[in-house]
């Protein structure tokens, strides 16, 4: 990240695309193998999208990429943050309720429902955070348990606060004020749907992620936290106080995610609403390395996977859940990938270090002594 | 290292969840079930093409959607309709539901019905945006789904509810009956709630134990055999000798329970003894029978003729809508006692309560 | 079996003989026969030749060759860092040597992994025991070789059997937890005795023993030698070599020296051929000690764990401006932990810190760095480096919020680049750019990056921790020079070390911490290595002051 260099490039995209590759053979295999038309499969998912679709797309990776940066922080610092989840369900039910309360005038209104759903989310979060820095419990545990304590708390709470339409059987929290709901942008010429406003959230957070993980005192901690645990603390670096701070900083993006649907989608929280958000995000942020640029790549590609396979019944035949296996095998692929060529760079950097000692001091007698 | 093996422990748990999710499919056999039925297009009418959008679970629960999926093949068969079906995703969002449907009316659908409340806003939104298409959905009558081309079908399951859960009192030796609801949505408290004042009407000291096997937004409970056998082994060894489910899919977990312990169930949606594995059809004392396939057929066959069904038509007792199954025999020594109920609530003389 | 495939016949054009000879880097031994005559007694027990390994950045050995006769214990001794380690992992097929061969009994091997070598009849005992706690003796010695006698009664008494023959004293049945370092060491040679080890390599075996259980385990040793096992013993420690060995390999910057009879030399002479002729010594100038203290430790207890013993217990210091103050210790009597109670990092259960005057006892790790503290800590790649990270961000590191790191709460790369630059040119740093990442270097420049880092914020005191350890000898005398200019421009330095020479060569006053306690005060001028050893071990009668 700190220099630009063809090599370091070319390795950044070589596992990608080669998980892209093994994904597609893996599910080429599969589908033969149960007796599905694995052409017209991959005709559905890789025919160019309407502008409707790709309004859907951008749409989907704009929420998606909200996760995967919060899922990205904590991974930065080796905080594994499988709670997003949960998080944004407490944080949109929490902006939902409160937005449809309606108290103030409509911009004001969504201003203020983001920041209770990020004060939500980032207090559900620090739960998690306060078992790891004072009970030594793993973040891994606490967060998935969470995850399944949100789930019925915000059904108990949604039960309480909901208000249901005469006829309906779902139920929903009290609808946003029209004045709050965010029209979306059109963006994409063609298309009779729009973008969600909120994808300017989507990016202002991008940016935001990128200065302050690579600018700032805090992301150099947070960093190295990431790196090396002994060698942060050793360097002054208050691991349980970063640990909180990450954590309760994951938590809030984490309750980012439901913004864009609640504002220009689903206008209330109810049965409906979107789930799997933040196990998305996990992967997301894998495939696309948390880096910034890579998270939105990673985003529109799931999102266009989504999108794309939603005609697979209609058009092949084959049940939609087919895309799972695609995106679980591109994770799987990529991880695996990312790990062979992270080594593969280590070794080529190590080996070109040593050829230009070699050749800027051909006169002196070998380097070292020893490593061991 | 450590954080490799980390990564890779997450990768794997986010794996399993991937796993978990795409076996839901397993019960969706979209592919060989999707057909377009070409054959009978010659029968009279406006030629209808239908796209279907089936609730979690799809055509092979075996019960709700199974249900509609009979009166889909019904107009197929009589009105020589085409169709196209697709099966929701657990969790998917509004947009995905909405561009299921509208990927009906891309491959030509003149008819598109949602099957479950899951649809009721997309259905509102895609009617407003093709007036020229038909639509209908099941189980919901709100102001989101309404419109001027669209049919609002819904039942009084707390109806027929109350029939079997009449049944079961009188068949229980234990004098403890059983309830499983698949998610715990307003809906699955209807049955639940008409079950109950049907038990507690032929009698007063009957205990009703209820159990659910998931809470919104989680829907897995619709689909999960696995928890509803739980459940449903949870509630006999509990005491209870008859179980009634409403969980869809997760009823044949319930059905095997119910075979295992030697003790009775009842179905739901479908004649489930008819539709259900054949070895576990003998454990099903009745069903409720709720007419998806009925009104489905309603709607095609009104399409068909022209006038289409708009507005919210309420599917109950007295329009047939809901029922109790008599298949297998096993509720004919009372059957006079349900018949009896029956009238009285078709008379109005019994007002069913629709929430516990 | 593995083993089978592994060994195939050695070559027959090239008798030992021959290849003997500085030239070939191959030294013939005494000990073994001068000629093969066929059989496979008079095979060398182990026979390397031209053994060269490269790792990135640096060459890790060079055309070693000797021989190791049946039946003797054969050391290998030489400077940390010389390659000893490389070279053991190349003979146990952890690493496999890029040229050069190995011979075991005359056959060549090829060892491809641990599993060959064991097949090869080959043992190793680590310096860090590879024993699970929560295990019986039995249970450790079993597992992952279940396949031999079971895990039952027949394995019970094949390790009786063993033990009984060697004179190793273990019982089967006992708790690991339970037993102390040296009875766990005999359990890893009895480990490696039930694989059917026939060479057993001990890797720094007397580091982590006391002196009572060093000369147990020298008794081991010879028992297993009078029993026709041969053991390649590795040390830096020429008193105990010299004592236990029949012949002694010397190794200098990866490749042999000599191998010599230890009835010939004496330690100062091995000393010598370890560190080369012109031996290094870390000499000091003239006292620049003044009367200012700088840095006082008063009273520090640190509890251990549970019930045991105090980690720290009562260990008081002054250092005063343009002082070192050495401490000596065996590894693992309390000065890891001292000095991390000193840089904050971990909270003693009582006792004071000053720096000055002022009281930093309750300050953070960061605040005392920014006090004017620079550490070089005892592991580089675990406490100093972020070795993943460019050299420029590792600059950075330790002092995140100093100049010309940060600019306010934004971190200034380009400052912090530029400053990078200094550092390299100015300690030498070798490296063909300040972007490539930290682990590309080796040890002596990962070293002088992070020593020029500290020295590069106006410190008051430096804390090193063995500063030069695993260093090549240029990059030692250049960190040695650093302390001493650190001397020099007044800063109270806490040089800590393994390295006896450097602590009697770099201090103005040594203290010998023993199980957590300062035992003894020497002065460098005076005292010599055997003195302070034993102190370090507690074998001294009456050091010059006791406290």
């Amino acid at each position: 990240m700190s220099t630009f260099s063809p090599r370091k490039l070319l390795l950044a995209v070589a596992a990608p695309v080669l998980a892209l590759v093994v994904a597609f053979l893996v599910t080429s295999a599969i589908l033969l193998l149960l007796g599905d038309p694995v052409v017209e499969v991959w005709q559905t998912i890789l025919s160019w999208p309407k502008p409707r679709q790709l309004v859907q797309i951008v749409n989907g990776a704009t929420v998606y990429y909200l996760s995967a940066v919060a899922v990205a922080v904590g991974f930065r610092m080796n905080l594994f943050n499988i709670g997003v989840d949960g998080q944004y369900r407490v944080a949109v039910f929490a902006g939902a309720a409160f937005a449809g309360q309606a108290w103030f005038p409509g911009p004001l209104n969504v201003l203020l429902t983001i920041v209770v759903a990020m004060v939500a989310g980032g207090l559900w979060a620090s739960i998690a955070a306060y078992l790891k820095v004072r009970r030594g419990i793993s973040e891994v545990i606490s967060t998935i348990m969470l995850n399944a304590i949100a789930t019925g708390v915000v059904q108990w709470l949604l039960l309480k606060v909901a208000v249901k339409q005469q006829g309906s059987n779902s139920i929903s929290t009290k609808p946003i004020p029209e004045s709050s709901q965010l029209d979306g942008l059109g963006l994409i010429p063609g298309a009779t749907n729009k973008v969600y406003t909120l994808i300017l959230l989507a990016v202002l957070v991008g940016a935001l992620y990128w200065f302050v993980i690579n600018k700032t005192r805090f992301g150099f901690d947070l960093r190295a936290t990431g790196r090396s645990e002994s060698a942060a603390v050793a360097s002054g670096v208050k691991v349980p106080r970063m640990v909180v701070t990450t954590m309760i900083a994951s938590g809030a993006l984490a309750g980012l995610i439901g913004m864009p649907l609640l504002f220009g989608q689903d206008h209330s929280y109810g049965t409906t609403f979107q789930a799997g958000l933040g196990f998305a995000g996990i992967g997301i942020a894998l495939l696309g390395r948390n880096h910034p640029l890579g998270i939105a790549a990673a985003a529109l590609l799931w999102s266009f996977l989504d999108v794309q396979s939603n005609a697979l019944q209609i058009r092949a035949g084959v049940a939609s859940e087919v895309v799972f296996i695609i995106q679980g095998v591109i994770l799987f692929a990529v991880v695996i990938a990312y790990e062979l060529i992270r080594r593969a760079d280590v070794r080529l950097e190590q080996q070109r270090v040593a050829r230009e000692l070699a050749a800027t001091r051909s006169d002196a007698p070998t380097p070292e002594g020893a490593t061991a | 290292m450590r954080h490799a093996t980390k990564v890779a422990a997450v990768v794997a748990a986010a794996a399993l969840g991937l796993a978990a999710c795409g076996s839901s499919s397993d019960n969706t056999p979209a592919g060989s079930n999707t057909s377009a039925g070409s054959t009978g297009t010659q029968a009279a009418g406006k030629k209808i093409v239908v796209g279907i959008a089936y609730g979690v679970g799809g055509r092979g629960d075996q019960s709700f959607n199974a249900s509609a999926a009979v009166g889909l093949d019904k107009a197929k068969a009589d009105l020589g309709v085409e169709f196209k079906e697709a099966t929701q995703v657990n969790g998917e969002s509004e947009a995905a539901t909405e561009e299921r449907l509208q990927q009906f009316i891309d491959a030509g659908a003149t008819h598109v019905i949602g099957v479950g409340f899951a649809y009721a806003k997309a259905i509102g939104t895609v009617a407003k945006a093709n007036p020229d298409v038909k639509f209908a959905i099941i189980d919901d009558a709100s102001p989101d789904s309404a419109g001027a081309n669209v049919a609002q079908l819904t039942f009084a399951e707390e109806q027929g509810s109350f029939l079997v859960g009449a049944a079961a009192a009188l068949k229980s030796k234990t004098n403890t009956v059983g309830f499983v609801g698949g998610v715990a949505t307003d809906l699955i408290k209807k049955f639940e709630a008409g079950y109950i004042a049907g038990a507690k009407a032929a009698n007063p000291s009957i205990v009703v134990k209820s159990q659910y096997l998931s809470q919104p937004p989680d829907f897995s409970g619709f689909n999960d055999p696995a928890k509803g056998k739980t459940a449903a082994e949870g509630l006999y060894q509990g005491g209870a000798d008859v179980v009634y489910h409403a969980a869809g899919g997760s009823g044949s977990g319930v059905f095997t329970a119910a075979k295992a312990a030697g003790k009775l169930a009842i179905g739901v949606d479908s004649d489930q003894a008819l539709t259900a594995t054949p070895d576990v059809r003998d454990v099903i004392l009745t069903s409720m029978i709720k007419k998806v396939d009925v009104a489905v057929y309603d709607f095609l066959k009104s399409g068909a003729a022209g006038t289409d069904i708009t507005g919210n038509k309420v599917y109950d007792l007295k329009a047939g809508g809901v029922d109790y199954a008599t298949t297998g025999g096993k509720v004919d020594d009372i059957k006079s006692k349900l018949d009896d109920y029956k009238q009285k609530i078709i008379a109005g003389e019994i007002k069913v309560p629709t929430a516990p | 079996m593995v083993g089978r495939d592994v060994l195939r016949p050695g070559p027959t054009n090239h008798p030992p003989g021959l290849l003997s000879g500085p030239g070939r880097g191959v030294v013939a031994i005494t000990a073994a026969p001068a000629r093969p005559d066929g059989t496979s007694d008079a095979h060398p027990a182990v026979q390397l030749e031209g053994i060269t390994k490269r790792f990135p950045g640096v060459v890790a050995n060079k055309d070693i060759g000797f021989s190791v006769a049946r039946g003797t214990v054969h050391a290998i001794v030489g400077e940390n860092g010389a390659g000893k380690s490389t070279l053991m992992k190349i003979l146990y097929g952890v690493q496999r040597p890029d040229e050069g061969s190995i011979s075991i009994g005359g056959r060549v091997v090829d060892l491809h992994s641990p599993a060959d070598a064991i097949a090869a009849g080959i043992g190793m005992v680590f310096q860090h025991f590879q024993l699970a706690d929560n295990f019986t003796v039995l249970e450790n010695v079993v597992l992952g070789a279940e396949k031999l006698h079971g895990i039952g009664d027949a394995a019970r008494r094949e390790i009786t059997r063993i033990s009984d023959e060697y004179g190793l004293d273990v019982d089967p049945d006992a708790l690991v937890d339970d037993l102390g370092v040296g009875a766990r060491q005999r359990i890893e040679i009895l480990k490696v005795l039930y694989r059917g080890a026939k060479i057993i390599i001990l890797d720094e075996p007397t580091a982590v023993l006391v002196p009572q259980e060093v000369d147990e385990l020298f008794d081991n040793l010879r028992e297993l030698k009078s029993e026709g096992l041969t053991v390649l013993f590795i040390s830096h420690k020429l008193d105990e070599v010299l004592s236990v060995a029949d012949s002694i390999t010397v190794i200098r910057r990866g490749t042999t020296v000599d191998t010599v009879d230890p009835s010939s030399v004496n330690a100062r002479q091995l000393a010598e051929l370890m560190v080369g002729a012109e031996l290094p010594t870390p000499q000091t100038e003239e006292s620049t000690v003044t009367d200012r203290v700088v840095l006082r430790i008063e009273d520090i207890v640190l509890a251990g764990a549970g019930a045991g013993r105090n980690v720290l217990d009562g260990i008081s210091l002054t250092i005063h401006a343009g002082e070192v103050l050495g401490i000596a210790g065996v590894e693992g009597n309390g000065q890891a932990e001292l000095v991390e109670v000193i840089m904050g990092m971990r909270e003693p259960t009582s006792g004071l810190v000053f720096l000055g005057d002022t009281d930093i006892s309750d300050w953070r790790t960061r605040e005392i760095r920014e006090a004017g503290v620079a550490y070089i800590p005892e592991d580089r790649q675990r406490h100093a480096l972020l070795l993943e990270a460019p050299l420029w961000e590792n600059r950075i590191l330790g002092h995140q919020t100093e100049e010309p790191n940060v600019r306010g709460f934004i971190i200034n790369a380009a400052g912090a680049k530029a400053d990078t630059e200094r550092i390299v040119k100015e300690y030498d740093v070798r490296t063909p750019s300040i972007n490539v990442k930290a682990g590309s270097l080796s040890g002596g420049n990962q070293q002088k990056l992070i020593v020029g880092r500290e020295m590069s914020h106006q410190p008051k005191v430096l804390v090193a921790a063995h500063p030069t350890r695993g260093v090549d000898v240029g990059a030692q005398s250049s960190i040695w020079d650093i302390i001493r200019q650190a001397r020099r421009d007044g800063l109270a330095v806490l040089l800590i070390s393994a390295d006896l020479e450097e602590l009697i060569g770099l201090s103005d006053t040594i203290e010998v911490i023993l199980r957590g306690r300062l035992t003894g005060t020497f002065d460098p001028d005076t005292v010599t290595a055997e003195d302070l050893g034993a102190a370090m071990t507690g074998a001294a009668a009456n050091p010059e002051e006791t406290r």
